[in-house]
């Protein structure tokens, strides 16, 4: 539930937020078709448009339903080894957590790109280079999340950890080939659209940190049972 | 598990609050399954799950057109997956 709500505040956002970017970059992309000889009907492009933003709300809810299913469950788990004094404070770290690692590192190597940039061609080998640089990022932090509990009480485990993290992500970085498509887009515009896209997304996973948190605080979950005798 | 004991004010009474650290498997099995559909259908799909489906945008393309790519098009930008 706090993920469908997150996702479809992002989507949301996104109308106001990222869209007008990403109608700039169709608007290029539209300019350099009709130079092709490639002729659009403004009415029918124009109802297309408004179907595919109707598709983004759907988008921001069933993409924030299975975002919050995964913070979810790695909260569940991992809620007695995050610091913090209530519920919502951990749930805000592991947002943060996630956030960085879902998100931020990948964009580093593979960054959000507005339309007019990538190459129809090339769709499924950066597809496939994205998905690979993400399970590292995944899989390692779910691997050091492990080994972080098993270092217990050490204190140096706070510095370590990390620092395992970002060698294995650099290491990644070097050795994962670039994205193969050539930037002709303005760069004012693209950067534009990644600052929006770092805020929006950001926002959400703030707001799913919130709302798991405050459910949680208040719903207390992991209490199985209360009995008075 | 942790099992706490709470008096109240009436002595003959008791609370017994049971924290449990474990987490359901069913639980965790369906979470993973939104997890992957939901992921996979905004941020990957290239016609591979709807591809049979006619297109839901009233263009009338034949069944095939890549369906999911098109609905979920700006998020995909947004969000940062690979798209075009």
């Amino acid at each position: 539930m706090a993920g469908a709500i997150a996702g479809t505040v992002l989507s949301t956002l996104n109308q106001g937020i990222v869209e007008p970017y990403i109608e700039q970059a169709i608007a290029l992309e539209n300019q350099k078709s009709s130079m092709n000889g490639e002729m659009l009907n403004p009415l029918e492009f124009d109802n297309y448009r408004l179907w595919q933003k109707g598709g983004e709300i759907a988008a921001g809810t069933i993409l924030g339903t299975s975002y919050g299913a995964l913070f979810g469950i790695v909260f569940a788990y991992s809620r007695t080894s995050i610091p913090g004094s209530s519920e919502m404070k951990k749930a805000l770290i592991l947002a943060g957590i996630m956030l960085s690692v879902l998100f931020i590192v990948p964009g580093i190597k593979y960054p959000a790109n507005p339309p007019a940039v990538g190459d129809p061609e090339t769709i499924n080998y950066r597809q496939s280079l994205y998905i690979t640089y993400l399970a590292i990022s995944g899989f390692s932090a779910i691997g050091l999340a492990f080994l972080f509990r098993k270092l217990g009480q050490r204190q140096a485990k706070k510095a370590i950890v990390p620092a395992i993290y970002a060698g294995i992500m650099l290491v990644a970085y070097f050795a994962m080939p670039p994205n193969p498509d050539a930037i002709t887009t303005p760069m004012d515009l693209v950067i534009s659209f990644r600052i929006a896209s770092i805020f929006t997304i950001s926002v959400f996973w703030g707001l799913l940190g919130v709302i798991l948190g405050a459910l949680w605080d208040k719903l207390r979950p992991h209490e199985t049972a209360k009995v008075s005798a | 598990m942790v099992i706490m004991l709470t008096n109240t004010n009436d002595t003959n009474s008791r609370q017994i609050t049971k924290d449990r650290t474990g987490v359901p498997k069913k639980a965790v099995a369906i979470l993973i399954a939104v997890l992957a559909f939901g992921v996979f259908m905004v941020g990957f799909d290239q016609g591979e799950a709807l591809g049979m489906s006619v297109p839901a945008d009233g263009s009338g393309d034949a069944p095939g057109t890549n369906w999911s790519h098109e609905f979920y098009h700006d998020m995909r930008h947004a969000a940062g997956f690979p798209c075009h």
